[in-house]
């Protein structure tokens, strides 16, 4: 079984500028962790190679390093100049030409958002560039002769998918409780563990369909959010209390 | 800060501070209130290798530098300083003096399940009449044959009720002074070793402090850790690279009472501002904030002089001194920005404050300390 996991290294805190990405002010994406945990418990069952694939700045390498202390067998880093300033369409069109070069694999992975800019849009449309067939909100997998049943839970629905291999699956964040790196497992990603680092050369990808230059979208202006909360006393006897409040709830229309 | 640090050093921050703050720090009121220990939580931080954070991997630890040593001691005693306590203590003067004085043998028996917590280590120096004055030990280790009949009252043992490996100091030459004293390795379980009730004490409740003592307890002589009469020595040497932890401990107690008060000072209004907004209280963040960066680096510069392998003795002896002080300061401000909530097991900073007393004590008090430092700046 093997298993290619795209994960992304994100912003801890929302940027007040232009976007600086340092190891400090990055961790991997908390939405990845279950994708890791996914694979690994896989691979306990069925062997194999868990390959790590991000695409970012260096000190994206941190996120990889995560996934390698967790237990992945291999760590590639799509890093290059030109890759930069990519939307999600972009983004996909790189990962789809690193995952063609990672072939053959039978499960492609990802987690169904990311903390810093939440789309979701990355796992479907890599799989729509490489032809997969997609599940995503994975909650759990079964394995069968020609491959798995993917269960999938949105809404109050449960969903039940046979998919043959190779499949795309988004890993809902809820689908298991993924494990803590051990410290031994940091001292040997950082000691020994590779990155290798592919280029645009290496990825026969166009300039022109990927970062900046293959971004269709243009955010017109990004700014913090604040969030006022005000907080109102009421005092008084119990019932009074909470006969104030069911009033004040009410009249703001939150409860009918 | 992160001057000192490489990219391990930090992801060993980073994990060690999510586990802390998913796993300890939800029930550090809990288990200082009930004065009992985690074991849930130990059992998974050994798994992690938690107790075993310098020892070789080959010996199931995971064999990191003491600046990661430091900055996992910190993040858990930031959490809870009881814990943090057994791991220093178990990580620098039980497993840490095994690896440094052991032989082949003995390192291979004890170390891999210290490393991986299946058993938990502890000091015995300390006695009723043996205390800042190590000489003054009364405990005894007389040979009879390939083996030594201990008899031993050890008070105030960090871990004592659960330890396994005890490093017990006694005398195996009662005529010899400072030079007759040895260490013992005994084992939880050895007919003639008891453990005594455990303290009561004001803070670190959560570790379980207790007395042992071992009556006519035979102890192969394959036990003796190094040669006789070396005791003093190992447990100096032992207690150069503890400060460092309770200094490590010192931070991380210091800090969460800084990250408290900080939060507390920005939500609290009196005269219609947050009390942040006061000077007097901004002079007592500034203090504090300032203090613990002093006594960070101080910790992080002995950690990376034992790294190096330079002398970090007298590094060592400095950190724990400012760190412990500074530490009390901290949280005794953090009391005072509470008010008369900070005085209230309501709110964390009390338990802080009780917690950081001991760290002027412990492994050395603070007069202990000062008379080794001026020892090394004199050059007596």
């Amino acid at each position: 079984m093997n298993i290619v996991c795209c994960l992304k290294s994100v912003l801890l805190t929302a940027p007040e500028g232009p976007v600086v990405r340092s190891a400090d002010l990055s961790d991997l994406n908390p939405f990845d962790r279950p994708v890791i945990e996914t694979a690994l418990r896989l691979r306990e069952e069925a062997g194999g190679c868990i390959t790590a694939l991000s695409m970012g700045p260096p000190a994206a390498a941190d996120a990889l390093r995560q996934a390698l202390a967790l237990g992945a067998d291999r760590a590639v880093l799509l890093c290059d100049r030109a890759l930069a300033g990519a939307d999600t369409l972009a983004t996909s069109t790189a990962l789809a030409a690193a995952v063609a070069r990672l072939a053959p694999y039978d499960l492609l992975l990802f987690g169904t958002r990311t903390s810093d800019s939440d789309t979701g849009q990355v796992g479907p449309q890599t799989a729509v560039r490489l032809g997969l067939p997609l599940v995503t909100w994975v909650h759990a997998l079964e394995r069968t002769a020609s491959g798995f049943v993917a269960e999938r839970r949105a809404d109050s629905f449960r969903e039940r998918f046979a998919v043959t291999l190779p499949a795309a699956l988004t890993i809902h964040p809820a689908a298991c409780i993924p494990r803590d790196e051990t410290l031994a497992g940091i001292d040997a990603a950082y000691e020994h563990g590779a990155i290798e680092t592919w280029g645009l050369d290496a990825l026969g990808c166009d300039p022109a369909e990927v970062g900046e230059a293959g971004s269709p979208t243009r955010v017109v202006s990004l700014a913090k959010k604040t969030r006022d909360r005000k907080c109102e006393l009421l005092t008084g006897a119990g019932e009074e209390v909470a006969e104030a409040l069911v009033r004040t709830l009410a009249d703001r229309g939150l409860i009918g | 800060m992160n001057t000192f640090l490489t990219d391990k050093n930090r992801a060993v921050r980073r994990a060690a501070r999510a586990f802390c703050e998913r796993e300890i720090a939800p029930i550090a009121k809990q288990i200082d209130q009930e004065a009992s220990f985690p074991w849930e939580v130990a059992d998974k931080m050994g798994r992690l290798g938690y107790f075993g954070i310098q020892a070789p991997k080959a010996l199931g630890g995971a064999e990191l530098d003491t600046a990661s040593y430091v900055l996992i001691i910190e993040e858990i005693s930031r959490a809870s300083g009881g814990l943090g306590l057994c791991v220093t203590v178990h990580n620098s003067v039980a497993v840490a003096p095994l690896l440094a004085f052991g032989t082949e043998a003995q390192k291979q028996r004890w170390i891999p399940p210290l490393a991986r917590g299946e058993k938990i280590g502890a000091f015995c120096l300390t006695e009723p009449n043996a205390g800042s004055d190590a000489s003054g030990i009364e405990a005894t280790a007389l040979k009879d044959g390939d083996h030594y009949c201990v008899n031993a009252g050890k008070v105030l043992v960090t871990n004592g009720g659960i330890a396994d490996i005890c490093l017990i100091f006694a005398r195996t030459d009662p005529r010899a002074g400072r030079r007759g004293i040895s260490v013992i390795v005994a084992e939880r379980g050895t007919p003639g070793f008891s453990v005594g009730d455990l303290e009561d004490l004001c803070g670190m409740r959560a570790n379980p402090v207790s007395s042992i003592r071992l009556t006519d307890c035979r102890i192969s002589v394959g036990n003796r850790l190094g040669r006789e009469g070396m005791g003093l020595a190992i447990g100096l040497a032992a207690l150069d690279t503890g400060r460092i932890g309770i200094a490590a401990q010192a931070v991380g107690i210091a800090r969460a009472a800084l990250e408290e008060s900080v939060r507390y000072a920005k939500a609290r209004r009196q005269f219609g501002v947050p009390i942040a907004r006061h000077q007097s209280i901004q002079q007592m963040i500034a203090d504090m904030a300032t203090d613990l960066d002093a006594a960070r680096l101080m910790v992080l510069r002995a950690a990376v002089r034992r790294d190096r392998g330079e002398p970090f003795s007298q590094a060592s002896a400095m950190a724990k001194l400012h760190a412990s002080e500074a530490a009390m300061r901290i949280t005794d401000h953090a009391v005072q920005i509470h008010g008369g909530y900070g005085y209230s097991k309501a709110y964390p900073v009390e338990r802080y404050w009780r917690d950081a007393r001991v760290t002027r004590i412990y492994e050395g008090t603070s007069e202990i300390h000062r008379m080794v430092i001026a020892r090394g700046v004199l050059g007596d």
